[in-house]
């Protein structure tokens, strides 16, 4: 070492006591994780939110009233259902005051998917003639209409443009992927034309080995776009009162369903997060006020050697900021590492839609973090710094004698 | 030099005051040495304190090179330490997780010094006879060595005053006579000025003056 600085002092003191250094380095870890790993979650679902409602494009789901809990758990978490209603229905629908657009769409449950993979797909089949939510994105990215043996998939579902894959013994071709929007109930989903789903479904009772009953008279669900001026819930209000057997979901519901799970969760976390952090900041303290006490003497020795306070003070304030900066480090890989490791199980045990945030994001958020552990490190040892710097050098000392 | 006035510093041990130095008052001239001697108690390290700045005295007032130190703020007293001054501590005073080498570059942290300080540290090194020591960690070092590396720092910022207290406590008469030879060549050389208490007959020789503390009283025993 050609000079010494202030710095060297703190970094061979931290390694000198190794194991405190080391506890608390994972303290300030587990906190920086924790709350890291928390906000990019919270933020994620927010962010998934905002794309898949926009995504959904519609104001209203219509569904037989007995299959209103499948309909939903389709909608947040895309937990694949089929269920029927009869297709006039959605004639009914489309003459409800207040609809300005309806469209049919079929869902179907494919009991695994059968070419390659084993990965829980949902059918959706949608028509052309009345369709508003997809046929928009199918004109802007396929530039084309979807023919009979086509279909559209969501970015989760394993495949790439030109696969040919079959449902129910009927091969389909890949014309499309979509982009991811976090919703299930678009990302793992196989969209066609009902022409070619009731086509399917005839021709599974001779070339499948799990024949389905579909007549083309049956529908899942209607898709409805309100006119201008009204409310979605006042719309679904007048379709189950002038339908009998129907559940109108607005998506407004939907959404104020997820925002309330979100809201609580947020909650939660923010109370864990912050008695974390008050425990931590206690601890730290703590630490600092031995890690001061019991160098005293050590701290008179530089005193009398001519350090100023603030060469004492920046000493021990180096040492909160070493340990918080790289606590800080540690608990971001770790929690971003858990976070992407128990995504799946975490989203499925909530069932909430979860988008990752976007690079800028994830860099505001990170940032934030290490600002956030530094902050830790400054606060909890400003006092013991302080005492520290204030101490006569004589009596310091003595005192550590 | 420096001008010890009516100096005192109180302790109130059980409400009683307690007088640890008492009403003392001297002078040492630049390139003197001078040396205190005393019973256990008598206030020795307690002036050497005062005289280096460490603790405030209840009365009286210490001037070096005319400036009246607690005139001076904190830092302007630190940093007149740094430049001007050096201890040598009666108990074993290196830092723990610092090398030789570096425990005697040490102070040079809190001032401004050229880029070669390990260059001087390393003649001091060789001056107390541990050349082969430089990156021992103190806890390798066998007590009168560690007090030799103290020795070593207390002259790596030049300083003009020295402040000694039982130097050669612990030291062989051979590495005594070292030390001796040191202080003997800062004080002729380098001008350096002593204040040392101790109780060694050679060093106490080395001293044109000689200073006696009782009860923390100060009375001239030789010199002047
Ligand atoms: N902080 C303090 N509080 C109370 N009493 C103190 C304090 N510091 C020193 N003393 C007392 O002041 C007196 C002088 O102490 P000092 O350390 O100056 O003695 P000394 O002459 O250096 O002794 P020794 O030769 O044993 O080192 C002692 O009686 C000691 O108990
Ligand atoms: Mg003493």
């Amino acid at each position: 070492m050609k000079k010494i600085k202030i710095y060297n002092l703190a970094v061979r003191n931290l390694r000198r006591k190794y194991i405190r250094t080391v506890v608390l380095l994972l303290i300030v870890a587990v906190v920086t994780g924790t709350l890291l790993s928390a906000t990019i979650f919270i933020s994620g679902m927010k962010n998934a939110l905002r794309i898949g409602t926009y995504r959904l494009g519609a104001d209203v789901l219509v569904v037989p009233a007995q299959n209103e809990a499948q309909a939903k758990a389709a909608l947040l978490a895309g937990e694949p259902t089929s269920f029927y209603m009869d297709r006039s229905v959605f004639e009914k629908v489309a003459k409800v005051d207040g609809v300005k657009k309806a469209s049919p769409q079929l869902f179907l449950k494919p009991s695994s998917f059968t070419c390659c993979y084993n990965v829980d797909v949902f059918l959706i089949a949608f028509d052309p003639k009345t369709d508003f939510t997809i046929s928009p994105w199918l004109e802007k990215n396929l530039k084309k209409p979807l023919t009979d043996n086509e279909i559209i998939t969501g970015r989760e579902v394993p495949v790439l443009v030109g696969d040919t894959i079959p449902f129910f013994g009927t091969p389909f071709t890949v014309a499309g992927t979509m982009e991811p929007t976090g919703m299930k109930f678009f990302d793992q989903s196989v969209f066609m034309t009902m022409d070619s789903a009731y086509d399917m479904a005839a021709n599974s009772k001779t070339k499948s080995l799990q024949p389905i009953t579909l007549d083309r008279d049956k529908i899942s669900a209607v898709l409805v776009q309100v006119q201008e001026g009204m409310t979605p819930e006042r719309v679904a209000i007048r379709i189950e009162h002038d339908i009998d057997g129907v559940k109108a979901i607005a998506s407004d519901e939907v959404i104020s369903t997820v925002r309330r799970q979100l809201a609580g969760l947020l909650k939660g976390i923010l109370a864990i997060s912050a008695v974390l952090w008050g425990l931590a900041l206690l601890m730290m303290g703590f630490a600092f006020y031995m890690i001061v006490n019991e160098r005293q003497r050590e701290l008179g020795l530089l005193r009398a050697m001519g350090a100023k306070k603030g060469h004492v003070f920046a000493l021990i304030i180096s040492e909160a900021v070493i340990i918080s900066i790289t606590g800080g480090v540690i608990g971001m890989a770790i929690g971003s590492a858990l976070l992407l490791t128990f995504k799946k199980l975490i989203l499925h045990s909530l069932k909430l839609p979860y988008l990752l945030p976007s690079a800028g994001v994830l860099i505001e958020l990170i940032t934030g973090a290490v600002l956030f552990s530094i902050i830790t490190g400054l606060l909890s040892s400003l006092l013991p710094a302080v005492s520290a710097s204030r101490m006569e050098p004589y009596e310091a000392i003595r005192k550590g004698e | 030099m420096i001008e010890v006035k009516e100096l005192s510093k109180t302790y109130s041990i059980d409400g009683q005051v307690f007088r640890a130095v008492d009403n003392v008052s001297f002078t040492v001239r630049r390139g003197e040495m001078v040396s205190i001697i005393g019973h256990s108690g008598s206030g020795k390290t307690t002036l050497l304190s005062l005289i280096g700045g460490l603790t405030k005295p209840a009365s009286g007032s210490v001037l070096i090179e005319d400036r009246a130190i607690w005139s001076m703020s904190d830092d302007e007293l630190s940093a007149f330490r740094n430049r001007k001054m050096n201890f040598i501590y009666q108990f074993s005073s290196l830092v723990p997780t610092l090398t030789s080498l570096e425990n005697i570059m040490l102070p040079t942290a809190f001032g401004d010094y050229g880029e070669d300080v390990a260059g001087y540290a390393r003649e001091l090194l060789a001056l107390v006879g541990l050349k082969e020591k430089e990156n021992s960690y103190p806890s390798h070092l066998s007590g009168g060595q560690q007090r030799r590396i103290a020795i070593a720092r207390a002259f790596i910022n030049r300083p003009d005053i020295v402040l000694a207290d039982e130097p050669t406590g612990d030291l062989d008469e051979e590495t005594e006579a070292e030390i001796i030879s040191l202080f003997t060549r800062m004080n002729k050389d380098a001008g350096t000025t002593f204040v040392v208490v101790t109780h060694n007959k050679d060093i106490a020789a080395l001293a044109a003056r000689r200073l006696k503390m009782a009860n923390g009283a100060v009375t001239e025993i030789s010199g002047g």
